[in-house]
Parts: C-alpha cells; structure tokens; sequence
C-alpha cells in the first residue's frame, strides 16, 4: 500500500489508520461498535467507503432481478397451468419432461450456452453488459430459464391438486365450463403456494445472479462480491454480504404480509 | 347398470395403480443403476482415461473432436478434454459426498433435537434452522471459502456445513408427528430412555424421508461446487474438475466452443441424474404409503 521502501514511520502510521495498532479484542469491539452504526470501513482496494460503493451497484442488481421474476412468472405460470390442467396427455407430458431434465441446470450452464448460441455462432446479441437495450437480453433470460422449470412444476402440480378438491368436483358436478373451473377454482389457490416459491426465488436471485453477473460482466452485487474475494477485499465483501442478507431479510417479510393478505383463511386465524 | 359400472370402474383403477406402482419403480430403477455408473467412474476413473488428463501438450493446443485421439477435443494446454471430464467425476461426486453426509449429519441431529425437546432448547433451534434456511447458502459459502482456502476438503466441508437448514427442517417436521405415535408412546411408558428411543424408533422411521433429501441437496452441491469452481473459488487453478473447466473455456468460445460441451454434458446428466433418484425414491415412498392405506 505503501510501495515497497516505504519508512517505518509511514507503515506505523497505516497500522494505526487501520487499528492494527490495537489489540485484537479492542479491534473487534470497534468492528462491531462500527457494523452498528452501518460503517463498513473503507475499501482495501479503491479506499472508497465500501458500503456506498456496494449500494450504487445495488439498482442494477435490482433491475435484472425483478426482469428475471417477471419474465420468469410470465413465461412459466401459463405453462405451468397448461401442464397441471392435464398431465397426462402425451404432448403435455413432452413439457414435463423437457422441465425435469432442465430442472438441475445451473443458470451459468444456461448463460454460457445461450452465450455460444446467440453471440458467438448467430452474432445476434452481445454478451457483455452496458452495450445499450439488447445486452439486458442474454442475463434476463439466462435467469428465467434457470428458475422456471422449478416454477413450473410447482404451479402444474398445485392446480392437479385443486382438481381433486371437493369443492372443485362441486363446481363440475353444477356444470361449470373447463375454463371457468381451471380460471375461477384451480387458478387463486394454485396461485397462493406460488407466491411463496416467487419469494424465495427472488431471494435466491439475490445471491444465484452471482455467477450469471459474473458471466455476463453485469455491473452488480455479484460482480463486486466475486471481484472483492480475487483481492482480498474484505470490509467490500463483509459489505456486500449484509447488503444481501438485508435484502432476503427485507424479501422473507414482504412475503410473509403478502401471503397474509392474499390467504383469507391466514388472516382470520391472524384476528 | 350397475354391472356396466364394475366393468367401466375396475379395469381403470387396477390399469391406473399397476402403472404408477410400475413407473415409479421404473424411474428409481433407472437413476439408481445411473447413478452407480457414475460412481463406478469416479472410483475406477483410470481405466476411462484415454490419456493422462494433467498431461500437456502443446503442440496439440485447441485441437477439434476427432474419433481416432481425442474424443472431445483439446483444451488450450493441450490437455484431452474427454479424460478431464472423466477425472471431473471423481472431484465433483466425492464432494457431493462429503457435503452431502457432513449436512444430513448436522441437519438430522439439529432436526430431531428440536422436534425431540419440549423446551427451550426447541425454540433454540427451531429458529436457528428458519434462520439457516432463509438465507442463500452460496453467499456463506464463498464467505467461508475466501477465508479458509481451496482444495477439496475445504470446499467439501464448507457446503456441508452449509446445506443442513434444509435436512434440518424436514427432519424435525418428521419427527414432530413421529413421536406422537403409539408405538413411540408406548415405548416411553415401558421405561426407555430418550436416546435410546431416538435411535430405535425415530432415526430408522425417518430414513426413506431423508433420503429423498439427500439426493436432491446432492444435487445441490454439485450445482454450487461447480459454480464455486467457475468462479475460481473451488478447484485449484488447473486442476480437472467441471466448474474449472467451463472457467478455462470462456476465453475460447469463438475457437475452440468444443472445451465447453464435454463438461456441460457432464455436469448436466449428473445433476439430473441425482433429482431423478430424488423423485424415484420420493415416489417409490408414496406407493408405499398408499399401499399400506388401502
């Protein structure tokens, strides 16, 4: 930090800057005292204070999150009732089964793939991000094709469920069309155990887009984290690490009220 | 009428309950004698190679798929990717391995302690695994690995460490409705101990269910060891395992995109492989249980 002849009053002089100068109970009782008040320390690297350097990486992180959820929902909820409504028709069983094989994929697998096809072989799309509107294309999809298989599967299974409700086979028995029963009876109770699976996926996005941000050089949490532990960077990964377990935190307790709010049998038992 | 209505509903629901029985047996058959393949490659893995998978040569760099000495091709050290991908196994299943017993081994004994104790040691842990299972194991993962360094048993003892929430929680669902059991009571009336209890009546009852479990976190960890190893954080530069490999060949796509299929083919039918057997066990457990109901 100080170059290689630097004199012993300089090295001091950074000791001390530090706190190393301390002893070790006395350096952590001001780590923590420092944590409380949300001061990270400054970075080994760029000597910015890490926890605002990690925050204004923190909306675009945000951004290809909430992207990769909504495309994600967009594309797998329609699936996923297509294949519960009848899971044994053979054309719907391809589905099911292309979604099982793809279920264990990992997103970087999926990213580095739809690299080689979209960038490198057809030259469609750019693979690195900040060039302009097409390079959010190839990590928004990357993520949504890693969490939809999941998504799937679990809307088809909970709308195969409602159909074996007795009040579905009510609604049969008083003659309700297929649309109305699959829209109207199967569709906001399939919905609600889907809401809990969305939560935890966005809060794993929070953490899986690490490898997907690193791939595709997305200026984000992920990048940042990756990019402190090659330099040993510790108070910007301790940073980064409580940003992220701030937003699950913040993610899990969203969840809960939504889940609250959209349950009525929840929110009598609440009262 | 009602002689019409036998025949329509008998053959239905005996076609319908011999070919679930069937299919579920099927699916379990089949990823298990997979699922030893692979294992039975990671173990004998020299007799897979076809050539010394740390041996380079350079003058062989980057060269394509042919069928005559390399099946897959060449990576930029002129290394053969086939037999890489091969000593890939043993790295990747031997952690899956250790991680996954290290986690079924904290997480059952984390689990059943809760759901056993009726104090305050149940709210203890019972937070403590809602806590663990909240959070993205990945990000403590690379934490713990920055500070503890690479290799094998590092990485293979840092997913273990923290893969348990999930094992843990099913474990003390399990045996929250286990011990409320009559034999289970009635063993507590005839005097014996808790311990003893534990492992007489609990652990063997919780088994099928945990082994589904274990299958899928198997999976799991092979998906963050990879990934780990990608980043650079797993595997020691150089050495052969899938994670490294895909690291090696981004710079490559354009010239040589064939140093990317051996490891994806290969992390992709292991991964599926070890959720198969996950579901086949899963499903092989529900024909059981509806059996014994009927």
């Amino acid at each position: 930090m100080a170059g290689q002849g630097a004199s012993p009053e300089t090295i001091a002089a950074i000791r001390a800057d530090y706190g190393f100068d301390k002893s070790l109970i006395q350096q952590y009782l001001i780590f923590l005292w420092d944590i409380i008040r949300l001061d990270f320390g400054k970075s080994l690297v760029n000597s910015q204070p890490a926890l605002g350097f990690v925050l204004k990486y923190l909306p675009s992180t945000l951004k290809l999150t909430f992207l990769a959820v909504f495309f994600n929902s967009i594309m797998a909820i329609p699936a996923g009732v297509w294949l519960g409504a009848k899971p044994t028709q053979r054309r719907r069983k391809i589905l099911s089964t292309i979604v099982s094989v793809a279920q264990g994929t990992p997103a970087y697998v999926i990213g580095l793939l739809l690299i080689q096809i979209f960038s490198v072989w057809l030259g469609w799309l750019p693979s690195i991000a900040g060039t302009g509107t097409w390079s959010w294309v190839l990590p928004t999809a990357t993520l949504s094709f890693a969490l939809s298989p999941n998504l799937i599967r679990v809307v088809a299974a909970s709308i195969e469920e409602t159909t074996h409700q007795d009040y579905f086979r009510t609604a049969k028995a008083n003659g309700a069309a297929p649309r109305t029963l699959l829209i109207k009876h199967s569709l906001p109770n399939a919905l609600l155990s889907t809401t809990s699976l969305l939560g935890a996926q966005f809060a794993f996005l929070l953490s899986g887009a690490l490898i997907t941000e690193y791939i595709f050089a997305w200026p984000g949490l992920g990048l940042i984290l990756v990019q402190s532990i090659t330099n040993l960077d510790f108070p910007t990964i301790q940073a980064t690490v409580f940003v992220v377990a701030y937003l699950v935190f913040i993610v899990n307790l969203i969840m809960d009220q939504v889940f609250r709010l959209a349950d009525p049998r929840l929110r009598r038992s609440q009262l | 009428m009602s002689k019409n209505a036998q025949e329509l509903v008998t053959p239905i629901t005996r076609r319908r309950i011999f070919k679930s029985k069937n299919k579920s047996l099927l699916t379990l058959r089949i990823s298990a004698s997979l699922f030893a393949f692979l294992f039975l490659i990671a173990v004998f893995q020299p007799f897979f190679y076809r050539a010394d998978p740390t041996l380079s040569d350079l003058t062989m760099r980057l060269k394509s798929p042919n069928f005559h000495s390399h099946w897959l091709g060449t990576d930029a050290m002129g290394q053969d990717v086939y037999s890489r991908v091969i000593a890939g196994f043993r790295w990747s299943l031997g952690i899956g391995t250790v991680g996954t017993s290290l986690g079924a081994l904290i997480g059952i004994s984390l689990g059943v302690s809760a759901a056993w104790n009726r104090k305050r040691l149940r709210i203890v842990l019972s937070r403590a695994i809602d806590i663990g299972i909240s959070f993205p194991y990945l990000i403590i993962a690379v934490t713990i690995v920055t500070v503890i360094g690479r290799g094998f048993w590092p990485l293979a003892l840092t997913l273990g460490l923290v893969c348990w929430p999930t094992i843990a929680r099913i474990a003390y669902a399990e045996t929250l409705t286990l011990r409320e059991r009559e034999y289970v009571t009635a063993a507590r009336l005839f005097g014996i101990g808790s311990i003893r209890s534990i492992f007489t009546h609990i652990l063997p009852a919780l088994r099928p269910t945990i082994q589904v479990v274990a299958a899928f976190t198997f999976a799991e960890l092979l998906i963050a060891e990879s990934g780990l190893s990608f980043l650079g954080l797993g595997a020691p530069l150089g050495t052969p395992t899938w994670g490294n490999m895909l690291n090696e060949s981004r710079l490559y796509m354009e010239s040589a995109p064939w140093m990317m299929f051996g490891p994806v083919t290969a992390i992709i039918l292991t991964i599926f492989t070890a959720n198969l057997l996950g579901e086949g066990l899963n499903a092989r457990e529900h024909s059981r249980s509806t059996r014994v109901s009927q």
